[in-house]
């Protein structure tokens, strides 16, 4: 009641106040304080991870925070230790909040516990910390169990009902494509999917060459394959060249999770007819709001709590369905490509 | 014990390989369904062809007793580059981006030849550093956009299925000729080219070369330009072959390189090693990876730790293999 | 008169506050062997290193050939037609006798034609008389066959002065013989060889004129026919030296220490069978090859015998580690300082402590500084160890003093056996004598002594008795009073004295 009659000014100062009380009404942090926050990505160099950037500082901009947003991350071949070390920075620069996508499995838990009881809040976005200890929360850009089906029915679609398909992932430590791939498994167990086939995951590292020679791997070790299922931005472009250079396309199609403007021309020539995304630029927008508020005192971080996130509107902290005590906040939905919609989608 | 000590240990272990390489592929071929298949050959030969030209570039740095780690970052910094290049000016005559590519390799490799051969840094160290250093710079310079297959010019992207011409059923693309004619090239060097034997001669001996009135930094500072110029044409056919180029292409090619060069028998000593060796070692190298690639038997954790093992027993063999000559022949001088 | 090839006028040269060479002026007339001697020290390496053109000098002259030169590099220094050889060659051992002879000829071209390369480098060898396959890689080469190839590869630069230094250092007599032959058939091509060498006999067996230096000076430069070698040893140390090759005073022999009855180890020496006595001094002498530096690994356990018996004491002993023969009281002082017995980089104090560092703990099982010192000082007082204190890094110093260190080093073990291999080897006339007061005197004190020399007039000066062995076998036993020269000679190196010895 009294939330509705004060300005939005004390919101957030009365919204700590108000402490454990349910919070039935969505919270809206009050703009202009001074919050120091980290974007860490799994590292630098790709698009996806600069998209986020983009609308993390969109959201800070929009917010007015006082403080700073620094964009840092590992080189790529320093991932995890580098993420560990640069989490451990963060806590000794006091830095309010870490925005994390996690590429250190449950390697990084102690040092983002540490972080938590140094008064560093840990938020994970794109890919969690898989036991949720350390985290705060998980801004999740798709609810895992529907990303795993919607693999499951483009390699349903692509095989034409049935046949051999097989996946190729980024690292075996990502905990997201585990996760997903996981989800896909649990998906395939459905009737739909019984004449559909997965025999077998290899992992190119987020490394064009790598995941290129994997793929074509892939095509020789299964003779009858028809799917090449790349939950990765670098190893569907990869799989995609691999089959055109080759001249498989009419043979072997390829799917996953790709960036429009770097899928368009394989889209359009049918060596991926399909694939899915959702917007990292959203993703980045929403993470920064979401640890904004949670930095400011805004929400606590607990299930129940809502709150709003500027142009995305309102959005809930829930329980993780596929992390037992881990907690969550769903951003959804993601598109499907096609050569219908690709091209616009690029520019 | 005559045969040991007259028979040069090179052509001892060119054989050896030369037996390794085709038990290797005798072996797979009761393993792999289609084995012994054009396709198969295409495959080898294609990957092989992009690590190649480093390894040449690494074989003469290791033989003037020195090393270079950052032949991977300079393969990363030149293939985006080049592009970027492409990019802005498709028109670009292919002779004119090779150039570009290998001119550019050159010039990274020539900080690593000034630090090492007048800074008197060791080479290890220096590329250490250097190999942090370019990729950081392509990081940066990179602005995280990746290089899409959609940017490069049409003859970029047919090139990797180009073939050259056919041989008996079997295809030889032009990347593969590119990376055979840079084998070719610095192997006649080698051999027949009195300024590049010095090469062998500084890592031989660093202070007789002195004494024979060698300018010893001048060949390491040389060795180092052409490993960058070579790490340079690995990076156009890294571009070529793969289109997609992020900020960790060529990640580990330097580890590969070393790789294909002490199995190839150039000795990590210096002053030892032939190209005939270079090309077998990044062959059976690029065999054993590509095919287990494909075999079930083995797991993907596995093959990097077979990989690793492989370098070792070649390098264990080759210690103990000198260390024994060198008593036998201690023996006999008394 | 005759042109001269070399002239060096008035050269000094400093580094930091020593200065190495003053006011040195020499003159090499061509087709002679010049013979350049002087303790270490005395400026030789500064001299060589400015003709090779390692070194600039700071003021004077060089002229080759009447025109005055500057030789910036050992490149420059090959171009005016002057190259070196060494002691220890320098040679490539990855590459094969023919390219190493070439490899620095410019005036080969660019392209290896290597067929050409194989004749010519067989042709500059043949007439050196050695047999030399040019083909082999040099890393199998001995000692002597790389300097051949040295030698071979100053001749294809059509060199118009090579300096030799110290290139007898490593070499057995019989392939000295055939160094000096080489550098009399270059004497014959019109060569100048410029010789320097601490073995007064090689001088005189082969220089036509000698220099003396000392303290970077010129001292005398004579016809070799009109001096003798006591003028030579007074003019390089500037006093008259009398414990030069003394003969042996007369020592009466104590009780059997060592005996040692057919050892053998398979496949390197069969048979050895010797007594030696406290307080005697015996010589193993041999052919390079004749394997007397493996008998003595054997008697300190580094390479153990196969087959035969040792007896110490009246006591019959196995001795298959350095560690049980140090334990029975065998000290063994290497011929490679370097390598084998000291840690370079170390003062001179903590090399002497190493092989006795228990009986300095202190109560808490740690070193006694006090007592380390005071023991390194008194080795440096009683074997004269030139240094001002003990805490100098061994590296810096000269050969000899790293032989007295060394020495010092395991006279604190205590031994009773001191085996010497090569004590004298790469050191001036100075400190050899010394080494050799210090052998002696060590013996009076009743040290059976074994000593490995390839130097005959060391072996002849020092030992009671002398052993000879030929390839692996003992072919005699002389006393001193027979030992000669010649006989010695002969014995190792058996009927046919022309024969390689085993490569």
């Amino acid at each position: 009641m009294m939330m509705k009659l004060t300005g939005l000014a004390f919101a957030a100062g009365l919204a700590t106040l108000m402490g454990s009380t349910a919070m039935a009404e969505p919270v809206t942090a009050t703009p202009g304080q001074q919050v120091n926050a980290v974007l860490l990505p799994k590292f630098l160099g790709i698009l996806p991870f600069d998209q986020a950037n983009r609308g993390a500082q969109e959201a800070a901009a929009e917010l007015g925070s006082t403080g700073k947003l620094e964009f840092i991350g590992p080189t790529p071949e320093n991932s995890a230790a580098g993420q560990i070390e640069m989490l451990t920075n963060a806590t000794t620069q006091k830095q309010n909040v870490v925005m994390l996508s996690n590429n250190a499995g449950d390697q990084i838990a102690p040092a983002a516990e540490a972080a938590q009881a140094a008064g560093t809040r840990v938020v994970t976005w794109d890919s969690p910390i898989p036991s949720g200890k350390g985290e705060s929360f998980f801004v999740a850009q798709v609810d895992f169990g529907s990303i795993g089906t919607v693999m499951a029915d483009m390699a349903y679609d692509l095989a034409g009902g049935a046949g051999e398909f097989a996946v190729l992932s980024a690292s075996p430590d990502a905990a997201n494509q585990n996760a997903w791939i996981d989800m896909m498994k649990e998906a395939l167990k459905g009737d739909k999917y019984k004449d559909l086939k997965l025999v077998d995951v290899v992992y190119g590292n987020d490394q064009s060459e790598e995941s290129y020679n994997k793929a074509l791997g892939l095509v020789d070790k299964y003779p009858d394959l028809k799917v090449i299922m790349a939950p990765t931005t670098v190893g569907i472009v990869a799989a995609a060249k691999a089959m055109q250079d080759e001249g498989l396309c009419e043979k072997v199609k390829v799917s996953g999770l790709g960036l429009p403007a770097e899928m368009v021309s394989y889209t359009l020539n049918g060596c991926a007819p399909q694939f899915a995304l959702w917007s990292f630029v959203d993703l980045g927008y929403l993470t920064y709001h979401a640890s904004y508020a949670l930095a400011t005192g805004a929400i606590k971080g607990e299930v129940g709590e809502e709150f709003t996130a500027g142009r995305m509107g309102t959005f809930k902290i829930e329980e993780d369905p596929g992390r037992p005590g881990a907690r969550r906040v769903l951003m959804g939905p993601f598109t499907v490509y096609t050569k219908d919609n690709v091209e616009a989608a690029a520019n | 014990m005559t045969i040991l000590t007259r028979a040069s240990p090179q052509t001892l272990r060119l054989l050896a390989l030369g037996l390794a390489l085709l038990a290797t592929i005798l072996f797979f071929a009761t393993q792999i369904e289609g084995y012994l298949s054009p396709r198969m050959f295409n495959r080898i030969s294609t990957s092989a062809a992009v690590v190649l030209p480093v390894a040449v570039g690494q074989a003469i740095v290791i033989m003037t007793r020195n090393i270079d780690l950052s032949t991977g970052s300079i393969l990363g910094v030149v293939a985006y580059m080049a592009g970027q290049l492409l990019n802005t000016m498709p028109d670009l005559h292919p002779v004119l981006a090779v150039l570009f590519c290998m001119a550019l390799g050159a010039g990274l490799g020539l900080l690593n030849g000034l630090l090492i051969a007048w800074g008197r840094v060791p080479s290890i160290i220096v590329t250490l550093g250097t190999l942090a250093l370019f990729r950081s710079f392509l990081v940066e310079w990179s602005d995280a956009k990746t290089i899409t297959t959609a940017s490069l010019p049409q003859w970029l992207v047919d090139l990797p299925s180009a073939n050259a011409f056919s041989l008996g059923g079997l295809d030889i693309r032009v990347t593969v000729v590119l990376a055979l004619a840079a084998v070719l090239v610095t192997g006649l060097a080698l051999t027949f080219w009195r300024p590049a034997r010095r090469f062998y001669a500084v890592g031989s001996n660093p202070d007789a070369a002195v004494m024979a009135g060698i300018n010893a930094p001048r060949v390491v500072f040389t060795a180092f330009i052409l490993s960058g110029a070579f790490a340079g044409l690995s990076g156009f056919l890294f571009l070529a072959k793969f289109g997609n180029i992020t900020v960790v292409a060529g990640l580990g090619y330097e580890l590969k390189s070393i790789a294909a060069v002490v199995v190839g028998g150039v000795s990590i000593m210096g002053g030892s090693g032939s190209m005939i060796g270079v090309l077998m070692g990044a062959l059976l190298v690029d065999t054993i990876d590509n095919s287990l690639t494909r075999w079930a038997v083995v797991s993907e954790f596995w093959r990097d730790a077979l990989l690793g093992g492989l370098i070792m027993a070649a390098v264990t063999v080759d210690t103990l293999a000198s260390r024994q000559l060198a008593r036998l022949r201690k023996g006999g001088a008394g | 008169m005759t042109q001269p090839v070399l002239e060096l006028i008035g050269l000094s040269k400093s580094f930091a506050a020593t200065q190495a060479l003053k006011d040195m002026s020499l003159t090499i007339l061509p087709g002679e062997v010049h013979a350049i001697v002087g303790e270490n020290g005395a400026g030789k390496s500064t001299l060589i290193k400015i003709m090779t053109g390692v070194h600039q000098p700071d003021t004077g002259t060089i002229r080759v050939e009447g025109q005055s030169v500057t030789l910036r590099s050992t490149q420059g220094a090959q171009e005016a037609g002057i190259a070196a050889i060494y002691q220890e060659p320098m040679v490539f051992p990855d590459l094969n006798v023919a390219e190493n002879i070439f490899i620095s000829n410019r005036a080969k071209g660019r392209i290896m034609r290597w067929s050409e390369i194989y004749a010519e480098a067989e042709s500059l060898i043949a007439p050196l008389g050695v047999k030399l396959d040019v083909r082999r890689a040099a890393s199998g080469l001995t000692l002597a066959e790389q300097q051949t190839v040295e030698i071979a590869r100053a001749l294809s630069l059509k060199v118009k002065v090579l300096i030799m230094d110290e290139p007898t250092a490593s070499l057995s007599a019989h392939e000295v013989a055939r160094l000096l032959d080489i550098a009399r058939a270059l004497k014959a091509q019109g060569v100048a060889v410029i010789y320097i060498s601490h073995r007064l006999d090689e001088i005189f067996r082969i220089a036509d004129r000698v220099t003396v230096i000392r303290d970077g000076q010129h001292i005398s430069t004579k016809p070799v026919a009109e001096v003798t070698e006591d003028g030579l040893v007074k003019d390089m140390v500037g006093r008259a030296l009398e414990s030069f090759a003394v003969k042996t005073a007369a020592n009466p022999h104590g009780e059997t220490l060592l005996s040692v009855k057919d050892l053998s180890r398979a496949g390197v020496f069969q048979n050895i069978t010797f007594d030696l006595h406290k307080g005697e001094v015996l010589c193993l002498a041999g052919l390079v090859g004749a394997r007397r530096t493996d008998v003595a690994l054997s008697l300190f356990g580094i390479a153990p015998a196969t087959d035969g018996s040792i007896t110490l004491a009246g006591q019959q002993v196995r001795i298959a580690t350095p560690q049980q023969a140090m334990d029975l009281g065998i000290a063994y002082v290497s011929e490679d300082r370097r390598k084998l017995g000291l840690a370079m980089p170390l003062p001179i104090f903590a090399n002497i402590s190493l092989a006795s560092l228990k009986k300095l703990l202190n109560p808490f099982g740690l070193i006694d500084r006090a007592a380390e010192s005071a023991m390194a000082e008194t080795y440096r007082k009683r074997l004269a160890i030139r240094s001002p204190d003990s805490l100098i890094e061994v590296g810096k110093l000269s050969g000899g003093n790293q032989q007295k260190v060394m020495l010092a080093k395991w006279l604190e073990t205590k031994p009773r056996v001191l085996i010497f291999d090569e004590p004298t080897r790469g050191i001036d006339v100075g400190a050899k004598a010394e080494v050799h007061a210090i052998i002696r005197q060590l013996a009076s004190e009743g040290v059976a002594i074994l000593v490995i020399s390839s130097d005959l007039p060391e072996v002849l000066a020092l030992a009671d008795r002398v052993l000879v062995m030929r390839e692996g076998r003992q072919v005699g036993i002389l006393p001193i009073e027979e030992a000669t020269q010649e006989r010695v000679i002969a014995l190792a190196a058996g009927q046919a004295t022309s024969e390689r010895p085993a490569a």
